[in-house]
Protein backbone atom coordinates (compact mmCIF):
# COMPACT_ATOMS: atom_id res chain seq x y z
CA UNK A 1 0.00 0.00 0.00
CA UNK A 2 1.32 3.41 -1.00
CA UNK A 3 -0.21 4.91 2.13
CA UNK A 4 2.00 2.76 4.36
CA UNK A 5 5.28 3.65 2.69
CA UNK A 6 7.84 5.58 4.71
CA UNK A 7 7.80 9.34 4.15
CA UNK A 8 11.25 10.74 3.35
CA UNK A 9 10.20 14.37 3.13
CA UNK A 10 6.99 16.36 2.99
CA UNK A 11 5.86 19.85 2.08
CA UNK A 12 2.53 21.62 2.13
CA UNK A 13 1.70 20.21 -1.28
CA UNK A 14 3.78 17.03 -1.59
CA UNK A 15 5.01 13.82 -0.01
CA UNK A 16 8.19 12.03 -0.97
CA UNK A 17 8.04 8.34 -0.12
CA UNK A 18 10.09 5.30 -1.04
CA UNK A 19 9.61 1.67 -1.84
CA UNK A 20 12.25 -0.92 -2.69
CA UNK A 21 12.93 0.40 -6.16
CA UNK A 22 11.55 3.93 -6.40
CA UNK A 23 11.50 7.31 -4.78
CA UNK A 24 7.87 8.36 -5.09
CA UNK A 25 6.76 11.97 -5.35
CA UNK A 26 3.07 12.52 -4.60
CA UNK A 27 1.05 15.64 -5.44
CA UNK A 28 -1.15 16.20 -2.37
CA UNK A 29 -3.60 18.35 -4.36
CA UNK A 30 -4.52 15.27 -6.40
CA UNK A 31 -5.45 13.20 -3.34
CA UNK A 32 -8.47 10.97 -3.96
CA UNK A 33 -8.28 11.24 -7.73
CA UNK A 34 -8.92 7.94 -9.49
CA UNK A 35 -5.86 6.51 -11.26
CA UNK A 36 -6.91 6.05 -14.88
CA UNK A 37 -3.55 5.05 -16.30
CA UNK A 38 0.12 4.67 -15.45
CA UNK A 39 2.46 5.91 -18.14
CA UNK A 40 5.55 8.03 -18.69
CA UNK A 41 5.14 11.69 -17.78
CA UNK A 42 6.77 13.44 -20.72
CA UNK A 43 7.76 16.46 -18.65
CA UNK A 44 9.79 14.57 -16.04
CA UNK A 45 10.39 11.48 -18.18
CA UNK A 46 9.51 9.04 -15.41
CA UNK A 47 6.59 6.67 -14.90
CA UNK A 48 3.57 8.34 -13.30
CA UNK A 49 0.08 7.47 -12.09
CA UNK A 50 -2.35 9.75 -13.92
CA UNK A 51 -5.93 10.82 -13.42
CA UNK A 52 -8.26 13.22 -15.18
CA UNK A 53 -9.60 16.55 -13.94
CA UNK A 54 -12.45 18.32 -15.71
CA UNK A 55 -12.32 22.09 -16.11
CA UNK A 56 -15.15 24.64 -16.13
CA UNK A 57 -16.05 23.63 -19.68
CA UNK A 58 -16.12 19.93 -18.87
CA UNK A 59 -12.92 19.19 -20.77
CA UNK A 60 -10.83 16.48 -19.15
CA UNK A 61 -7.11 17.05 -18.61
CA UNK A 62 -4.63 14.32 -17.75
CA UNK A 63 -2.76 15.14 -14.55
CA UNK A 64 -0.01 13.23 -12.75
CA UNK A 65 -0.92 12.07 -9.25
CA UNK A 66 2.46 10.58 -8.31
CA UNK A 67 5.78 10.03 -10.06
CA UNK A 68 8.05 7.01 -9.69
CA UNK A 69 11.76 7.96 -9.78
CA UNK A 70 13.85 4.83 -10.08
CA UNK A 71 16.48 4.60 -7.35
CA UNK A 72 18.91 3.37 -9.97
CA UNK A 73 18.75 6.68 -11.79
CA UNK A 74 17.75 9.27 -9.20
CA UNK A 75 18.99 10.54 -5.86
CA UNK A 76 16.61 11.97 -3.27
CA UNK A 77 18.11 15.42 -3.81
CA UNK A 78 17.06 15.35 -7.48
CA UNK A 79 13.49 14.44 -6.56
CA UNK A 80 13.41 17.22 -3.98
CA UNK A 81 14.17 19.74 -6.74
CA UNK A 82 11.01 18.66 -8.57
CA UNK A 83 9.05 18.64 -5.31
CA UNK A 84 10.12 22.16 -4.39
CA UNK A 85 9.29 23.44 -7.87
CA UNK A 86 5.78 22.02 -7.39
CA UNK A 87 5.60 23.54 -3.91
CA UNK A 88 6.53 26.96 -5.31
CA UNK A 89 3.95 26.72 -8.11
CA UNK A 90 1.09 25.86 -5.71
CA UNK A 91 2.19 28.45 -3.14
CA UNK A 92 2.06 31.14 -5.82
CA UNK A 93 -1.39 29.93 -6.88
CA UNK A 94 -2.61 30.06 -3.29
CA UNK A 95 -1.24 33.55 -2.88
CA UNK A 96 -3.06 34.59 -6.02
CA UNK A 97 -6.44 33.29 -4.88
CA UNK A 98 -6.17 33.55 -1.09
CA UNK A 99 -3.54 36.17 -0.23
CA UNK A 100 -2.33 36.08 3.34
CA UNK A 101 -4.07 38.68 5.52
CA UNK A 102 -0.74 39.65 7.04
CA UNK A 103 0.67 40.80 3.69
CA UNK B 1 -24.38 -25.31 -35.88
CA UNK B 2 -25.21 -22.26 -37.99
CA UNK B 3 -28.88 -22.96 -37.42
CA UNK B 4 -28.37 -23.10 -33.65
CA UNK B 5 -26.46 -19.84 -33.67
CA UNK B 6 -29.18 -18.16 -35.69
CA UNK B 7 -31.87 -19.60 -33.43
CA UNK B 8 -29.95 -18.35 -30.39
CA UNK B 9 -29.79 -14.89 -31.89
CA UNK B 10 -33.50 -14.96 -32.69
CA UNK B 11 -34.36 -15.85 -29.11
CA UNK B 12 -32.03 -13.11 -27.91
CA UNK B 13 -33.67 -10.52 -30.17
CA UNK B 14 -37.13 -11.61 -29.06
CA UNK B 15 -36.14 -11.23 -25.42
CA UNK B 16 -34.68 -7.79 -26.11
CA UNK B 17 -37.83 -6.79 -27.97
CA UNK B 18 -39.96 -7.92 -25.02
CA UNK B 19 -37.82 -5.89 -22.63
CA UNK B 20 -38.07 -2.80 -24.83
CA UNK B 21 -41.82 -3.12 -25.24
CA UNK B 22 -42.38 -3.47 -21.50
CA UNK B 23 -41.25 0.13 -20.97
CA UNK B 24 -44.05 2.68 -20.65
CA UNK B 25 -42.72 4.57 -23.69
CA UNK B 26 -40.57 2.19 -25.74
CA UNK B 27 -40.63 4.68 -28.60
CA UNK B 28 -38.00 6.82 -26.84
CA UNK B 29 -35.28 4.16 -26.95
CA UNK B 30 -33.23 2.62 -29.74
CA UNK B 31 -30.34 0.21 -29.39
CA UNK B 32 -26.88 0.37 -30.93
CA UNK B 33 -27.72 -2.27 -33.53
CA UNK B 34 -30.71 -0.25 -34.72
CA UNK B 35 -28.55 2.87 -35.02
CA UNK B 36 -25.94 0.97 -37.02
CA UNK B 37 -28.68 -0.23 -39.41
CA UNK B 38 -30.52 3.10 -39.65
CA UNK B 39 -28.08 5.88 -40.47
CA UNK B 40 -29.12 9.52 -40.31
CA UNK B 41 -30.87 11.02 -43.32
CA UNK B 42 -32.98 14.05 -44.26
CA UNK B 43 -35.63 13.19 -41.65
CA UNK B 44 -33.48 11.49 -39.03
CA UNK B 45 -30.59 13.15 -37.21
CA UNK B 46 -28.08 11.58 -34.89
CA UNK B 47 -26.62 13.86 -32.22
CA UNK B 48 -23.77 13.10 -29.84
CA UNK B 49 -24.08 15.01 -26.57
CA UNK B 50 -20.82 15.35 -24.70
CA UNK B 51 -19.63 16.81 -21.44
CA UNK B 52 -16.08 16.44 -22.72
CA UNK B 53 -16.05 16.61 -26.54
CA UNK B 54 -12.25 16.79 -26.69
CA UNK B 55 -12.05 13.26 -25.28
CA UNK B 56 -15.29 12.17 -26.98
CA UNK B 57 -16.71 13.49 -30.26
CA UNK B 58 -13.45 14.96 -31.51
CA UNK B 59 -11.62 11.66 -31.10
CA UNK B 60 -14.37 9.85 -32.99
CA UNK B 61 -18.14 9.61 -33.23
CA UNK B 62 -20.82 7.60 -35.02
CA UNK B 63 -20.91 8.35 -38.73
CA UNK B 64 -23.29 11.21 -39.48
CA UNK B 65 -23.59 12.41 -35.90
CA UNK B 66 -23.35 16.11 -35.10
CA UNK B 67 -22.25 17.45 -31.73
CA UNK B 68 -24.07 19.19 -28.91
CA UNK B 69 -21.53 20.25 -26.31
CA UNK B 70 -23.41 20.44 -23.03
CA UNK B 71 -21.50 23.38 -21.62
CA UNK B 72 -21.32 25.48 -24.80
CA UNK B 73 -24.56 24.65 -26.58
CA UNK B 74 -27.22 23.91 -24.00
CA UNK B 75 -26.33 26.37 -21.24
CA UNK B 76 -26.58 30.14 -21.29
CA UNK B 77 -23.00 31.42 -21.61
CA UNK B 78 -23.33 33.97 -18.79
CA UNK B 79 -26.22 33.24 -16.43
CA UNK B 80 -26.58 29.78 -14.93
CA UNK B 81 -29.59 28.57 -16.90
CA UNK B 82 -30.51 26.43 -19.87
CA UNK B 83 -30.63 28.15 -23.26
CA UNK B 84 -33.63 30.26 -24.20
CA UNK B 85 -36.25 29.25 -26.77
CA UNK B 86 -34.56 31.43 -29.36
CA UNK B 87 -31.14 29.89 -28.65
CA UNK B 88 -32.69 26.42 -28.79
CA UNK B 89 -34.14 27.18 -32.21
CA UNK B 90 -30.73 28.36 -33.42
CA UNK B 91 -29.15 25.16 -32.08
CA UNK B 92 -31.69 23.04 -33.95
CA UNK B 93 -31.02 24.91 -37.19
CA UNK B 94 -27.27 24.48 -36.72
CA UNK B 95 -27.81 20.72 -36.38
CA UNK B 96 -30.14 20.48 -39.40
CA UNK B 97 -33.13 19.61 -37.23
CA UNK B 98 -36.71 20.64 -38.02
CA UNK B 99 -39.69 20.30 -35.67
CA UNK B 100 -40.60 17.02 -37.43
CA UNK B 101 -37.13 15.47 -37.45
CA UNK B 102 -36.57 12.20 -35.64
CA UNK B 103 -33.62 12.92 -33.34
CA UNK B 104 -31.50 10.22 -31.72
CA UNK B 105 -29.29 11.33 -28.86
CA UNK B 106 -26.35 9.50 -27.36
CA UNK B 107 -23.25 10.57 -25.52
CA UNK B 108 -20.36 10.23 -23.12
CA UNK B 109 -20.58 9.74 -19.35
CA UNK B 110 -23.25 7.03 -19.48
CA UNK B 111 -25.67 9.22 -21.47
CA UNK B 112 -26.07 11.62 -18.51
CA UNK B 113 -25.73 14.68 -20.70
CA UNK B 114 -27.73 13.11 -23.53
CA UNK B 115 -30.54 12.70 -20.98
CA UNK B 116 -30.12 16.33 -19.93
CA UNK B 117 -30.43 17.42 -23.57
CA UNK B 118 -33.42 15.10 -24.00
CA UNK B 119 -35.00 16.99 -21.09
CA UNK B 120 -34.26 20.37 -22.71
CA UNK B 121 -35.67 19.15 -26.06
CA UNK B 122 -38.85 18.17 -24.21
CA UNK B 123 -39.01 21.52 -22.43
CA UNK B 124 -39.11 23.15 -25.87
CA UNK B 125 -41.62 20.62 -27.16
CA UNK B 126 -39.66 18.45 -29.60
CA UNK B 127 -41.79 15.35 -30.16
CA UNK B 128 -39.84 12.77 -32.09
CA UNK B 129 -36.91 12.12 -29.79
CA UNK B 130 -34.97 9.02 -28.76
CA UNK B 131 -31.95 7.96 -26.77
CA UNK B 132 -29.51 5.31 -27.94
CA UNK B 133 -29.44 2.84 -25.05
CA UNK B 134 -25.98 2.53 -23.53
CA UNK B 135 -24.49 5.57 -25.32
CA UNK B 136 -20.84 5.69 -26.29
CA UNK B 137 -19.99 3.12 -23.65
CA UNK B 138 -22.00 0.35 -25.31
CA UNK B 139 -21.02 1.40 -28.83
CA UNK B 140 -17.36 1.11 -27.85
CA UNK B 141 -17.84 -2.16 -25.96
CA UNK B 142 -19.21 -3.59 -29.18
CA UNK B 143 -16.14 -2.32 -31.08
CA UNK B 144 -18.29 -0.44 -33.55
CA UNK B 145 -16.79 2.12 -35.93
CA UNK B 146 -16.24 5.81 -35.32
CA UNK B 147 -15.36 8.58 -37.74
CA UNK B 148 -13.93 12.07 -37.32
CA UNK B 149 -15.87 13.42 -40.32
CA UNK B 150 -18.43 16.04 -39.39
CA UNK B 151 -21.76 16.16 -41.21
CA UNK B 152 -22.90 19.15 -43.25
CA UNK B 153 -26.55 20.19 -43.16
CA UNK B 154 -28.76 22.01 -45.59
CA UNK B 155 -30.58 25.11 -44.39
CA UNK B 156 -33.68 24.42 -42.25
CA UNK B 157 -36.04 26.39 -40.04
CA UNK B 158 -37.28 25.54 -36.55
CA UNK B 159 -39.99 27.01 -34.35
CA UNK B 160 -39.91 25.65 -30.80
CA UNK B 161 -42.82 25.47 -28.36
CA UNK B 162 -42.99 27.75 -25.32
CA UNK B 163 -41.04 26.15 -22.44
CA UNK B 164 -42.90 23.42 -20.56
CA UNK B 165 -42.07 24.50 -17.01
CA UNK B 166 -43.89 21.46 -15.67
CA UNK B 167 -40.77 19.40 -16.35
CA UNK B 168 -38.50 21.61 -14.30
CA UNK B 169 -38.26 22.19 -10.56
CA UNK B 170 -36.81 25.43 -9.26
CA UNK B 171 -35.39 26.19 -5.83
CA UNK B 172 -38.76 27.67 -4.89
CA UNK B 173 -40.58 24.44 -5.83
CA UNK B 174 -38.19 22.33 -3.80
CA UNK B 175 -38.45 24.60 -0.75
CA UNK B 176 -42.23 24.50 -0.99
CA UNK B 177 -42.22 20.72 -1.26
CA UNK B 178 -40.34 20.22 2.02
CA UNK B 179 -42.42 18.18 4.42
CA UNK B 180 -45.19 17.52 1.91
CA UNK B 181 -46.32 13.91 1.81
CA UNK B 182 -47.42 14.01 -1.81
CA UNK B 183 -43.99 15.08 -3.08
CA UNK B 184 -40.98 12.81 -3.00
CA UNK B 185 -37.39 13.89 -3.56
CA UNK B 186 -34.94 11.55 -5.30
CA UNK B 187 -31.26 12.29 -4.72
CA UNK B 188 -29.45 10.34 -7.43
CA UNK B 189 -25.90 11.11 -6.27
CA UNK B 190 -23.50 8.61 -4.76
CA UNK B 191 -23.96 7.62 -1.09
CA UNK B 192 -20.77 9.56 -0.23
CA UNK B 193 -22.26 12.76 -1.66
CA UNK B 194 -25.65 12.08 -0.07
CA UNK B 195 -24.13 11.63 3.39
CA UNK B 196 -22.02 14.77 3.05
CA UNK B 197 -18.73 12.88 3.18
CA UNK B 198 -17.79 14.64 -0.06
CA UNK B 199 -19.42 17.51 -1.97
CA UNK B 200 -17.92 16.46 -5.32
CA UNK B 201 -15.38 13.89 -6.47
CA UNK B 202 -11.85 15.26 -6.99
CA UNK B 203 -12.30 14.92 -10.76
CA UNK B 204 -14.77 17.83 -10.69
CA UNK B 205 -13.15 20.60 -8.62
CA UNK B 206 -15.52 23.19 -10.11
CA UNK B 207 -18.66 21.51 -8.80
CA UNK B 208 -18.28 21.81 -5.04
CA UNK B 209 -20.81 23.32 -2.66
CA UNK B 210 -20.29 25.07 0.67
CA UNK B 211 -22.22 22.39 2.54
CA UNK B 212 -22.35 18.61 2.20
CA UNK B 213 -25.41 16.46 2.77
CA UNK B 214 -28.84 16.30 1.18
CA UNK B 215 -32.24 17.95 1.04
CA UNK B 216 -34.25 16.86 4.10
CA UNK B 217 -36.20 13.61 3.62
CA UNK B 218 -34.73 12.98 0.17
CA UNK B 219 -34.29 9.34 -0.87
CA UNK B 220 -30.86 8.30 -2.03
CA UNK B 221 -31.38 6.23 -5.18
CA UNK B 222 -28.15 6.62 -7.19
CA UNK B 223 -28.61 6.98 -10.96
CA UNK B 224 -26.41 3.91 -11.47
CA UNK B 225 -28.97 1.64 -9.84
CA UNK B 226 -31.15 2.13 -12.95
CA UNK B 227 -28.60 0.75 -15.40
CA UNK B 228 -26.84 -2.52 -16.08
CA UNK B 229 -23.26 -2.09 -14.93
CA UNK B 230 -21.80 -4.11 -17.79
CA UNK B 231 -22.92 -1.94 -20.70
CA UNK B 232 -24.80 1.06 -19.28
CA UNK B 233 -28.17 0.04 -20.72
CA UNK B 234 -31.33 0.59 -18.73
CA UNK B 235 -32.58 -2.19 -16.47
CA UNK B 236 -35.83 -4.00 -17.20
CA UNK B 237 -39.12 -2.56 -15.95
CA UNK B 238 -39.54 -4.97 -13.05
CA UNK B 239 -36.04 -4.24 -11.76
CA UNK B 240 -36.66 -0.50 -12.10
CA UNK B 241 -39.90 -0.75 -10.15
CA UNK B 242 -38.05 -2.57 -7.38
CA UNK B 243 -35.52 0.22 -7.39
CA UNK B 244 -38.00 3.00 -6.69
CA UNK B 245 -41.29 1.75 -5.27
CA UNK B 246 -40.01 0.27 -1.97
CA UNK B 247 -38.55 3.71 -1.17
CA UNK B 248 -41.90 5.42 -1.65
CA UNK B 249 -41.13 6.74 -5.12
CA UNK B 250 -44.45 5.75 -6.65
CA UNK B 251 -46.47 6.99 -9.64
CA UNK B 252 -49.07 8.70 -7.43
CA UNK B 253 -46.44 11.15 -6.12
CA UNK B 254 -45.03 14.39 -7.44
CA UNK B 255 -41.40 13.36 -7.97
CA UNK B 256 -38.43 15.74 -8.00
CA UNK B 257 -35.01 14.41 -9.01
CA UNK B 258 -31.75 16.16 -8.26
CA UNK B 259 -27.99 15.52 -8.22
CA UNK B 260 -25.07 17.99 -8.31
CA UNK B 261 -25.62 19.94 -11.54
CA UNK B 262 -28.77 18.29 -12.89
CA UNK B 263 -27.34 15.89 -15.45
CA UNK B 264 -27.45 12.58 -13.55
CA UNK B 265 -30.90 13.55 -12.27
CA UNK B 266 -32.15 14.05 -15.83
CA UNK B 267 -31.06 10.45 -16.45
CA UNK B 268 -33.26 9.28 -13.55
CA UNK B 269 -36.00 11.73 -14.65
CA UNK B 270 -35.93 9.94 -18.04
CA UNK B 271 -36.19 6.53 -16.35
CA UNK B 272 -39.13 7.51 -14.14
CA UNK B 273 -41.05 9.48 -16.76
CA UNK B 274 -40.46 7.48 -19.92
CA UNK B 275 -39.49 3.97 -18.90
CA UNK B 276 -41.82 3.66 -15.92
CA UNK B 277 -44.40 6.18 -17.11
CA UNK B 278 -44.74 8.24 -13.92
CA UNK B 279 -47.07 11.15 -14.73
CA UNK B 280 -45.40 13.90 -12.66
CA UNK B 281 -41.60 13.97 -12.57
CA UNK B 282 -39.48 17.10 -12.53
CA UNK B 283 -35.77 17.65 -12.79
CA UNK B 284 -34.27 20.12 -10.31
CA UNK B 285 -31.28 21.23 -12.39
CA UNK B 286 -30.11 23.73 -9.79
CA UNK B 287 -29.42 20.60 -7.74
CA UNK B 288 -26.85 20.43 -4.95
CA UNK B 289 -24.60 23.16 -6.38
CA UNK B 290 -27.56 25.49 -5.80
CA UNK B 291 -29.14 23.99 -2.67
CA UNK B 292 -25.87 23.38 -0.83
CA UNK B 293 -24.61 26.90 -1.51
CA UNK B 294 -27.69 28.88 -0.47
CA UNK B 295 -27.59 30.57 2.92
CA UNK B 296 -30.23 29.23 5.25
CA UNK B 297 -31.30 26.19 3.24
CA UNK B 298 -31.97 23.20 5.51
CA UNK B 299 -29.48 20.36 5.07
CA UNK B 300 -29.69 16.82 6.36
CA UNK B 301 -26.66 14.57 6.79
Amino acid sequence: MLLDLPVLKKGSFYFIKEDNTNIILEDKTKRGLEIKETSVDEKLNVKADKGMIHDMDGIGHWVPIRWYFSKESFELSQVVIHAEAMEEKYTKLRELTCPDDDD
Amino acid sequence: MIFLTKLGKTINYERKFELFMSYAHPEVLVDTEWVSQNPPNENRKLVEVDYDPVNGYEKGHINGASLIWWKRDINDPVTRDIISKKEFEALMIKNGITADTEVILYGDFNNWFAAFVFWVFKIYGHENLKIMNGGRKKWELESRDYTTDEPQFSSVSYVAQPPDEGLRAYLFDVSRALGKEDTVMVDVRSPAEFSGQITAPPEYPMEHAQRGGHIPDANNIPWATAVNDADGTFKAVEELKQNYEPKGVTPDKDVICYCRIGERSSHSWFVLKYLLGYPKVRNYDGSWTEWGNMIGNPVEK
